[in-house]
Formats: structure tokens, C-alpha cells, sequence
């Protein structure tokens, strides 16, 4: 099969699996549902085959087994072998004991590769959160009367600014049930923040709907240009 | 007549919107997009990067078939700015679906690029290489960071050639050497990473982002806190982005991110449409029931 050959019957096929999805649309139907388990099929066989080629061969295995390194024309060798390596066998063993998960006798032993994972995701989870929060937290110091060089204020950015700095608050102050809120003022800061989280969430819904819509753009000009294209060549 | 319209069958709806979509491409019908800023720093960003100082973009299409519509067009405005600026590029993803388009990408826009500039060569090795699907997620980010030498840690490309032996690696050693990292995608966690690891105590490298419009108000935060440097939002970002590059560059061939944004735009008023008839519809329903229960 050659190469235009292969790239018109994936094109076809593409096609018609786009369809069949979009076929529920309708109703319900078998059309949908083979195609359907075929991408769980396909998805389900996909995680394993790219777990050995993309990380356990050439990351463990072949280093261990030495097959990474290349002998040149003139004899040389890419690089030297490191008996080391063959220490990865004990951290693999390691993560291996998540198996014994399934055993009742040995199952304490799953206990520690997970103790140990927890461990590890949870330190750095927390290296992680102050990497990312801390430039935030600073960034939301803003102030609230903005001066110009030449020492005129700058409305609109100062209210851009008394308008974040009042969110950030009112939004807080929503969620602190540390005490009940009994003033007049705290419920109408209060009531305020979640107004302004209502329209957050528009927000969110809104951009939902344009991603949603732009896959189905997408889908469709695959159908009207390459999938067209593929069909018009065949039935020529 | 009411009646018919308030129990309008769904599927009539879907269908109007599938001809909203479909007739602006059907009949390539593009407008101009609307100016986003936040693409236009992204631009300024590799407008302003010099090729003679040496280092890469690091670019990170962390993106499969689910959001292809949006990342892609970003994407590729990016890739193609930066080897118009002769900037080298390393591709690589953390998302294993997006393997293709690592491959697919670069030689669509080198192949574009050569045919707009006869003569001109843009070439493998040279201006971009491919790293392939890196799995390990923020451990593979931070060891990235933490490197003394690039090349050594991630070792080979995807058809298994030494990064020694591409000129596109010869003299980067450290993170310092990334000018660049430009990350597509629309799993927030895949962005996060990046965001958090991949820095040093003393150097962060200049970051712009191409994410979903789900994730826009989210990406906004970090645009505001200067963790981005430039934010190309969903496929508006990336048809304004275009239309930079096609007024700075007349000859360019156009990309699909305008058709595309301007068939969205047109979905976008047909729900909208819907949004407010089935609202008013609603209304007036309401109020007939409501008249039929007082008079009963």
C-alpha cells in the first residue's frame, strides 16, 4: 500500500468514525455503539503498548541491558557501559510490591509502595504550590490609587484595581465560616462574592461552550475539506 | 404555532447549528479577527528575541485529538514565527497522543516556508528537532531544569539520533539556554507542571501559553501575576496571531485558524439567537400557564 494510499483510507475511515459518533445526535443506535467500544478498545491498548515503548524500554531495560550503546564504523562505542545501572532493579522491585495489593497474605507489603508514593507527590506538591501561588499571591498586592509618572492618577486602572482588590476580598470573605456573620455590611460583602463568582462561573460556562463548539468546528472542516477530498478521489 | 416552536425538537437545533458551522467553510468566508492583547505580547515576545544569541524555543505540544481545533492553529502561528526568526526549535510533549503532531507540524510549516522563499532552506537538526512523547511528568520537568547538560538528559530524539550530533544542541548546556518555552494545551495539570517546575532559583525563562477557552479565565490569573508572558486564547489568540504575521509578512500562505474563528463566531450567534428565542418562548409560556391557573 503506498503512501497517499494509506493517508486516504485513514482520511476515509476518520470520516466515518466522525459520523458514527456524531450519529447519536439523532438517536441512540448500533452504528454509534460499535464505534464506540472500538474506541475504548483502542484506547484501552494504546496505554500499555506506549508504557513499553515510550518508558520501560528505552529508559529501563535497554539501558540495563546495555543495548543503548552504539558501536561507531571505526570500532569506537557511543558511550561505556556503568554496572550501576543494574541498581534501577531495586527501585523497580520496589514499585512492584503495588502487585501485592491483590495478595491478602502480602497485601501490607503494597502498603509501602504507596506510602512512598504519597510521600514523594506530597513534598513535591507542596514545592509545587508555593512556585506557583506565590507570584499570584504577590501580584494581587495591587494599588489602589495608580500614579503616573508625571503624577496624574490613572482612573481607570486605579478602579481595574479597587475593583480586583475588592473581589479577591468579597470572594474570601464568602467562604471564611470561621465565625457567623451577623452585620449588615458582612452579608452584603458576602452577597457581593457571590455574585461575582456567579459570574465566574458564566464565565467558565461560556468559554465551555466555545470550546465545545470550535471541536466542532474542527470536525466539520475535516468533513467538508479532507474527508470530501478523500471520497471525490476515490469515487474518480 | 407557539406550541410547535416551545417543543421544538431538539435535533432541529443541532442542525442549525451544524449549518452554522459549516457554511462559513464551505464557503472559506473569513473575517478579521478581533485584537487580542495578550496575543499580541506572546508575538512581541519572539519579535523581540534576537537568533545571534544563541539558545532554543522549547516548545511543548502537550495536546492530542480532543483539542486539536484549538491547539493546533496556536501551534503552528508559533512554530512558524519562530522559524521565520531563524529561532531553533525543540519540540517535545508530555501527552502521549500528541506524538504526531510534533512530526507533522514543523514539516508543514518548513515545507510552506520554502516554497514562500525559494532558495531558502529550513532543514531537521538544524532549525528543529523533535524529542518525542517524555514521560515522567513534573519529575521529567524539574530534572529538565535541574540539568547541567541538555543534550545528556534527554539523550536522543525520536528516530533515536544523538543530540550531540544536531546543531540545534550544540551550544545548549542548562535551563538558562531555553529563550523561549512556549506550552499548548488544554489539560490544566500539564500546564501546572511547567509553571512550577520548570525554573531554577535564579532563572525562569520567558513563557507563553496556548490554551483551550475553557481554560482562558484560569489562564488569566497567571497573565496577571506575570507568570505568562504571552497567551494566545483558544482560536481567537491564534487567528489574531496569524493576522500579525500576515501583515508583517504579505506573501504568507494563510493558516485555517481564521476560518475556523469566524465559523465559531457564527455558532456562537446562532446560540445566542437560541439562548434569547427559547428565553422569550419560555416567557411567554410561563405567563399563558400562569394566566390558565388563575382563571381555573
Amino acid at each position: 500500500m503506498s503512501a497517499n494510499a494509506w493517508i486516504t483510507a485513514t482520511v476515509i475511515v476518520g470520516g466515518i468514525s466522525t459520523l458514527a459518533v456524531y450519529s447519536f445526535l439523532i438517536k441512540e443506535n448500533p452504528f454509534y455503539r460499535f464505534f464506540e467500544h472500538l474506541f475504548i478498545g483502542i484506547a484501552a491498548g494504546f496505554l500499555p503498548v506506549l508504557t513499553l515503548k515510550s518508558l520501560l524500554w528505552p529508559r529501563v531495560f535497554e539501558p540495563m541491558l546495555g543495548l543503548d550503546i552504539v558501536q561507531f564504523p571505526d570500532g569506537t562505542f557511543s558511550g561505556e557501559y556503568h554496572s550501576s545501572i543494574l541498581l534501577y532493579f531495586f527501585p523497580m522491585t520496589f514499585g512492584m510490591l503495588y502487585y501485592c495489593i491483590y495478595s491478602k497474605r502480602f497485601g501490607w507489603l503494597a502498603k509501602l509502595a504507596i506510602g512512598f508514593a504519597l510521600g514523594a507527590q506530597g513534598g513535591l506538591a507542596f514545592k509545587g504550590f508555593f512556585a506557583e501561588m506565590l507570584p499570584q499571591l504577590g501580584s494581587s498586592f495591587k494599588p489602589l490609587v495608580v500614579i503616573d509618572q508625571g503624577g496624574h492618577a490613572l482612573i481607570w486602572q486605579s478602579l481595574e484595581n479597587c475593583f480586583f482588590v475588592f473581589t479577591l476580598l468579597a470572594v474570601m470573605y464568602y467562604f471564611f465560616f470561621s465565625f457567623k456573620r451577623d452585620g449588615k455590611v458582612g452579608e452584603v460583602v458576602a452577597m457581593s462574592g457571590r455574585w461575582l463568582m456567579m459570574v465566574c462561573f458564566g464565565a467558565f460556562f461560556g468559554s465551555t461552550v466555545m470550546a465545545r463548539l470550535a471541536l466542532l468546528v474542527e470536525r466539520v472542516q475535516f468533513l467538508l475539506i479532507d474527508w470530501y477530498q478523500a471520497l471525490s478521489n476515490i469515487l474518480a | 404555532m407557539r406550541n410547535a416552536l416551545q417543543n421544538l425538537d431538539r435535533r432541529v437545533i443541532y442542525l442549525f447549528v451544524i449549518l452554522a458551522v459549516a457554511l462559513p467553510i464551505a464557503f472559506q468566508y473569513r473575517v478579521t479577527p478581533a485584537r487580542l492583547p495578550s496575543a499580541e505580547k506572546f508575538y512581541d515576545v519572539i519579535e523581540s528575541m534576537d537568533p545571534k544569541e544563541g539558545g532554543i524555543a522549547l516548545v511543548s505540544l502537550d495536546f492530542g485529538p480532543n483539542t486539536k481545533a484549538e491547539n493546533e492553529p496556536q501551534a503552528k502561528v508559533v512554530i512558524e514565527h519562530l522559524m521565520r526568526r531563524r529561532i531553533p526549535i525543540a519540540l517535545l510533549t508530555q501527552y502521549a497522543l500528541a506524538e504526531g503532531f510534533l512530526k507533522s507540524v514543523p514539516e508543514e510549516i518548513a515545507a510552506d516556508l520554502m516554497r514562500e522563499y525559494p532558495g531558502e532552506v529550513w532543514e531537521y537538526g538544524k532549525d528543529w528537532v523533535n524529542l518525542g512523547f517524555r514521560p515522567g511528568n513534573l519529575l521529567f520537568v524539574q530534572s529538565l531544569a535541574k540539568s547541567k547538560d541538555m543534550a545528556a538528559e534527554l539523550k536522543r530524539d525520536v528516530f533515536g539520533t544523538s543530540l550531540k550530533n544536531l546543531s540545534v544542541f550544540r551550544n545548549v548546556k542548562t535551563i538558562r539556554d531555553v529563550r523561549l518555552l512556549a506550552e499548548f494545551t488544554g489539560l490544566v495539570g500539564v500546564f501546572d507542571t511547567y509553571i512550577q517546575f520548570f525554573q531554577t532559583e535564579d532563572y525562569v525563562p520567558v513563557f507563553g501559553h496556548g490554551c483551550t477557552s475553557i481554560t482562558i479565565p484560569e489562564a488569566y490569573i497567571y497573565l496577571d501575576s506575570g507568570q505568562l508572558d504571552g497567551l494566545l486564547e483558544g482560536i481567537a489568540g491564534a487567528a489574531w496571531y496569524s493576522e500579525l504575521l500576515s501583515q508583517k509578512f504579505s506573501g504568507r500562505k494563510e493558516d485555517s485558524s481564521m476560518v475556523i474563528n469566524t465559523a465559531l463566531g457564527v455558532a456562537h450567534l446562532t446560540i445566542i439567537f437560541f439562548v434569547l428565542f427559547g428565553n422569550i418562548m419560555g416567557a411567554l409560556g410561563g405567563r399563558k400557564a400562569g394566566s390558565r391557573r388563575v382563571s381555573s
